[in-house]
């Protein structure tokens, strides 16, 4: 009983019995996972798996089905959209493409936040800018516009965005993705740094192998809407689950067939 | 210059051996450093050779860190000194990470400060 | 059987379309109460609407479009005055030309050649730029710094058409009247003084906010119609080409359609 209370008020996410759909399609299926305080949690499995869905409402975005998702001990299901907005603030997401306003300068861009939710000097939100930048490495490329910037620059510049207002939970959709090994290290080297440095809790969302063994301190599988484990990194590796196995080895995916829905498919009739 | 006891960062400033030592306490996070910067700008634009403190912040954020940054600058245009003492792993991790602990003079104390200038 | 596939496919895309209509109205009469909301109480919620983005969307809508208006509404109260002197003429009643090319340009040509000319140069620009920036996750990335979509991108443009679309209709009005003058006077060789006093002393003030009524109700259809097809870009640059487009049509459409509705009621 203790033990359970302190794995609670440890946790900092908490997805509870998730379901969710897209139209009349269920993506998530009853999913449970938790993400502890400072832990770096990666969520990973094939395409199609629901580990980008199953992030996009983490992040709030879209309304859940059924179940619950706490995030620092928030409902984030329940809360107003106020509430939702204060919570941001303790948020960062870092996406696949970067996402940074085209419009602005990656200053303009890393500033944003702070532009637009403290009352800060205008000379304290600067230099918290360019210190951000500088901890990705681009320090000085502060005036230059976002399409000046390599892939794995923009990623960079996209984390320094992320992490302007020192969020207590960093989000971050395949950082890998687009970038070649070695920009995709040093990414990987820059997520250890700041959770080392602030103590934040991450959660990455990959299918990038080596990646995930580089930085997990757990690792969550998704197949097809469902959790088919989570565990620590050698867990996951000593798993005997096929699925997880055939993930690991990158073997393609056996094609099931059911003769009867195959062939309504095909000639159109499925609902 | 007294604590404004509104503010949630507390601190105190003492003359010590030709320094200005001021001792903030608390947290220096978003609320607070607004607060806290005006007291280290005033510091230095009372021309005085400046040591901050930190051995009572529980916790520094970038903001905080940014005025400490915008400090030192000051000081160094008006050939100050300013240096950061006693400052906790905690805060010296928050340092690291923005290459910083290369830029500030950190030392234990005033002390080892005034020895090892 | 291929005529029951037939049918069962077209009714499924007519059900489709009319589902598709159905969402779109309802998302932009959520988009035009939102965009109002933060308009007037985003202060209380700490994201008050910013003066400056209202400023450069007023740049593109109206200042840049000057030249353009200009060369257009010219031309078009020159073309009245053609068609005007050439028609009247069969009556012997060319003198009355002047009354027709004030009612017809104030009414109708100024509001509607303007809301054309802004759907494509204006609406087009804004439903290619969400449309980018939502495949590029820009708007997701707004959404979780904790800035509404529609208070950062929709208020601006929806304020900056309220003001523009108006100004460059009465604008419009003015160099339309004087392209008609310009003709009158060189065909009837009435002075562009007379043409002028003329002008104003069949023009009711009535005339002229009809007008700018129907401006206002064009602004409203060219920001939500822009903004609706471009935040529903999903499938890359395809997607934002056919949504630009769409968003074009769609726009002239609503506005030749709500122009009439609006003209029935105002004759009537």
């Amino acid at each position: 009983m203790t033990n359970q209370t302190e794995t609670q008020a440890s946790a900092a996410i908490k997805v509870e019995d998730l379901v969710t759909h897209y139209g009349s399609t269920r993506i998530l299926d009853h999913v449970n996972m938790q993400v502890n305080t400072g832990e770096i949690m990666v969520i990973m499995g094939g395409s199609g798996s629901g580990k980008s869905t199953l992030l996009r409402y983490m992040l709030g975005l879209h309304q859940a089905t059924s179940g619950s998702i706490k995030l620092l001990g928030h409902d984030i299901t329940k809360i107003s959209s106020q509430e939702m907005d204060d919570l941001r603030k303790n948020m960062g997401v870092s996406f696949q493409g970067g996402a940074l306003f085209n419009s602005m300068t990656v200053g303009q861009n890393v500033c944003l936040p702070l532009h637009e939710h403290t009352t800060l000097d205008e000379n304290t939100i600067q230099i918290m800018g360019r210190m951000k930048l500088s901890v990705v490495n681009l320090g000085g490329f502060d005036d230059l516009m976002p399409a000046q910037l390599s892939g794995g620059m923009i990623k960079r510049a996209a984390l320094a965005r992320a992490i302007v207002m020192d969020p207590k939970l960093l989000f971050f959709d395949e950082p890998s993705a687009g970038l070649d090994p070695v920009a995709a290290a040093e990414l990987d080297d820059l997520i250890l740094r700041i959770r080392k440095a602030l103590n934040t809790t991450i959660v990455v969302v990959t299918h990038d192998l080596d990646s995930t063994f580089r930085i997990a301190d757990r690792i969550t599988v998704l197949d097809k809407g469902k959790i088919l484990m989570i565990g620590t990194v050698e867990e996951v590796r000593n798993s005997d689950n096929e699925r997880i196995q055939s993930l690991l080895n990158r073997e393609a995916r056996h094609v099931e067939i059911n003769a009867d829905e195959y062939l309504k498919e095909l000639t159109g009739q499925k609902e | 210059m007294n604590n404004n006891s509104d503010s949630p960062v507390k601190f105190e400033i003492d003359d010590e051996q030709g320094y200005l030592v001021v001792r903030f306490e608390g947290e220096i996070d978003l609320y607070g450093t607004p607060h806290a910067r005006e007291v280290i700008l005033n510091c230095i634009k009372s021309k005085r050779n400046t040591v901050i403190d930190l051995s009572a912040v529980s916790y520094i954020d970038s903001s905080g860190v940014a005025s400490l940054v915008e400090g030192y600058q000051l000081a160094k245009n008006d050939k100050l000194e300013f240096g950061l003492v006693n400052i906790s792993d905690a805060v010296l991790s928050v340092l690291q990470l923005a290459h910083l602990d290369k830029v500030f003079t950190i030392h234990a104390s005033l002390d080892e400060r005034i020895q090892a200038s | 059987m291929i005529d029951k596939i037939v049918l069962r496919t077209f009714t499924e895309k007519l059900g489709k379309t009319t589902l598709r209509g159905v969402e779109e109205l309802g998302y932009s009469i959520a988009l035009l109460v939102e965009s109002f909301y933060w308009l007037l109480f985003g202060f209380r919620r700490r994201q008050a609407v910013k003066l400056p983005p209202i400023f450069a969307q007023m740049m593109h809508i109206g200042i840049q479009a000057l030249p353009i208006v200009t060369i257009l509404a010219f031309a078009i109260g020159m073309m009245l005055a053609i068609q005007g002197i050439a028609t009247l003429k069969t009556f012997g009643a060319e003198s009355q030309v002047v009354l027709g090319i004030a009612l017809s340009v104030t009414r109708e040509f100024s509001p509607l050649i303007i809301g054309i000319l802004v759907a494509g140069r204006s609406g087009s620009a804004l439903a290619a730029r969400i449309g980018t920036m939502q495949i590029a996750q820009e708007i997701d990335a707004l959404r979780v710094i904790g800035i509404s979509p529609v208070r950062y991108l929709v208020t601006p443009a929806m304020v900056a058409m309220l003001i523009m679309l108006p100004s460059l209709t009465f604008f419009a009005d003015l160099v339309a009247l004087l392209g008609g003058g310009v003709y009158s006077s060189l065909e009837l060789g009435m002075s562009l003084q007379a043409y002028a006093d003329r002008t104003i002393e069949v023009l009711k003030v009535e005339d002229i906010t009809q007008g700018l009524y129907k401006s206002l109700v064009f602004a409203v259809i060219i920001t939500l119609v822009s903004f609706v097809n471009g935040f529903s870009v999903t499938a890359g640059a395809e997607g934002v080409g056919k949504a630009t487009t769409r968003s074009v049509v769609l726009s002239i459409t609503y506005i030749i359609i709500a122009d009439m509705v609006f003209t029935f009621f105002l004759t009537h």
